[in-house]
């Protein structure tokens, strides 16, 4: 076994390195800049908060169930979650800072939500191409034979 | 060309004032009962339906009810597909018209990622060797179809045989994760793997394909959107990938730190009393019944 040579800051330059390509090639091109992105970026942000505390709220009741059902951490949890809720309220409502091209502060929150769903199932769908190939791959090499004693 | 989100009652165009506010007060009560009606109709037909979907998988994966938490996520599901046509009205129904739109590619995807899994060298579950080839067709005719959603007329047709103006959400985005990922593996396979230099290469390959689609996009008009748009779609693509990461993260940050902190305020656990003689005499005797028996 040789030492490995990747690390995470590898990983994580590799994960940016094709995003920055298409990005510099629309500047290149004339892209100009995109201020509804930061729109984007923060209604992201803000939404995807929301939605996977809602999911690890649910989570926490497998940890209740070791721990005699206390009552202080699902009351934390619900604390945090309305803590990510209050904040886009006031940010969706706060002027032009997040709103897009929507019609209000609710038709924003629920455009989030749809939002989340659809560029969720494209990450996934994306996930299920590269991981599965990248098992694909490995299973596909030819079984070594490590030991005499497995022939 | 952006989703004009209306928050399921009346459509309307940004910074305008709504029907209702332009009509005045005489038809205000019909008008507002039309707004009423169309989100009673659109929270039935699909935002219950939706949120049916993460219920009924919780129910399933908790072992509280299986088979009903797994029916109730499939008729959600079902549901949400169909909005577009239960509430026509609706703006979301269009994210399940995107996805009713791109499953026949989805399944073709799956089914071509198990054939390769398992067509090859695996303990368990192996298929026959011509899956990996019949797989990996499956997979190219996937991402070709995906291809031709865009290039040719197979774009999802929403409303007045407009775009799904959630498609050219999920194509930017599908294509900017996927070639991250296998880029990604890529480098993982060559860098922590033992001799898997050829392996890294083939998704390299690939992440060199999906950006090749890309820049494609970038530079070609699509069959109902331009150049200019997909441009465009893909910052707000990388917004998307980048907020959710970030917003996902702070959640589970939260969570961990609110697991934590009840942790932290739990008082140590005091040392148990030692065994009473009753107990001892106890033990004893369940061990007695286990020592012993004849040696091999």
């Amino acid at each position: 076994m040789r030492e490995p040579t990747a690390s995470w800051k590898l990983l994580i330059l590799a994960a940016l390195l094709p995003i920055l390509i298409l990005i510099t090639i629309d500047i290149a091109i004339g892209g100009g800049s995109h201020p509804e992105s930061f729109k984007r970026f923060g209604n992201a942000i803000l939404t995807s908060y929301v939605v996977m505390g809602i999911l690890l709220l649910g989570n926490l009741f497998f940890y209740a169930d070791s721990r005699h059902r206390p009552f202080s951490p699902l009351v934390g949890m619900i604390v945090a979650i309305a803590f990510g809720v209050a904040i886009s309220y006031i940010l969706v409502s706060n002027d032009d800072l997040l709103l897009e091209a929507n019609s209000g502060v609710r038709a924003q929150m629920l455009s989030n939500i749809v939002h989340l769903l659809v560029s969720g199932t494209a990450m996934l769908l994306a996930a299920l191409l590269a991981v599965g190939t990248t098992f694909a791959a490995i299973t596909g090499r030819k079984r070594r034979v490590l030991f005499e004693e497995e022939e | 060309m952006r989703p004009l989100f209306s928050g399921d009652g009346i459509t309307k165009t940004p910074n305008q004032p709504t029907e209702c506010k332009i009509t005045g007060d005489v038809h205000k009560s019909g008008c507002r009962r039309q707004v009423m009606d169309s989100m009673l109709e659109a929270a039935i037909w699909f935002w219950i339906p939706l949120c049916m979907i993460p219920l009924g998988m919780w129910l399933s994966i908790s072992g509280i009810s299986k088979k009903p938490g797994l029916i109730l996520s499939l008729i959600g599901f079902f549901l949400v597909l169909i909005s577009a046509w239960t509430v026509p009205s609706s703006d979301s129904s269009a994210a399940g018209h995107l996805l009713l739109s791109i499953l026949a590619p989805s399944l073709l995807l799956a089914y071509g990622i198990h054939g390769m899994v398992f067509g090859g060298n695996v303990p368990v579950g192996k298929l026959d060797s011509t899956a990996r080839w019949s797989g990996a067709i499956a997979v190219a005719i996937s991402i070709i179809i995906l291809c031709l959603m865009h290039w040719y007329n197979f774009t999802p047709l929403w409303r007045d045989g407009q775009i799904n103006p959630y498609w050219i959400v999920f194509w930017p985005t599908f294509l900017l994760f996927s070639t991250a990922l296998c880029s990604t593996a890529a480098i993982a396979l060559a860098g922590f793997g033992d001799n898997r230099g050829s392996e890294a290469m083939k998704l390299a390959l690939l992440s060199v394909l999906m950006l090749g689609i890309a820049i494609s996009a970038m530079l070609f008009d699509g069959y109902l959107t331009t150049a200019d748009e997909f441009r465009e779609y893909l910052w707000l693509a990388s917004a998307d990938i980048f907020g959710t990461f970030v917003g996902a993260g702070s959640a589970i940050g939260a969570f961990a730190l609110v697991i934590w902190s009840y942790e932290k305020s739990l008082p140590a656990p005091g040392n148990s009393p030692p065994p009473s003689d009753d107990e001892i005499k106890h033990v004893v005797a369940l061990a007695n019944t286990h020592i012993g028996g004849e040696e091999e």
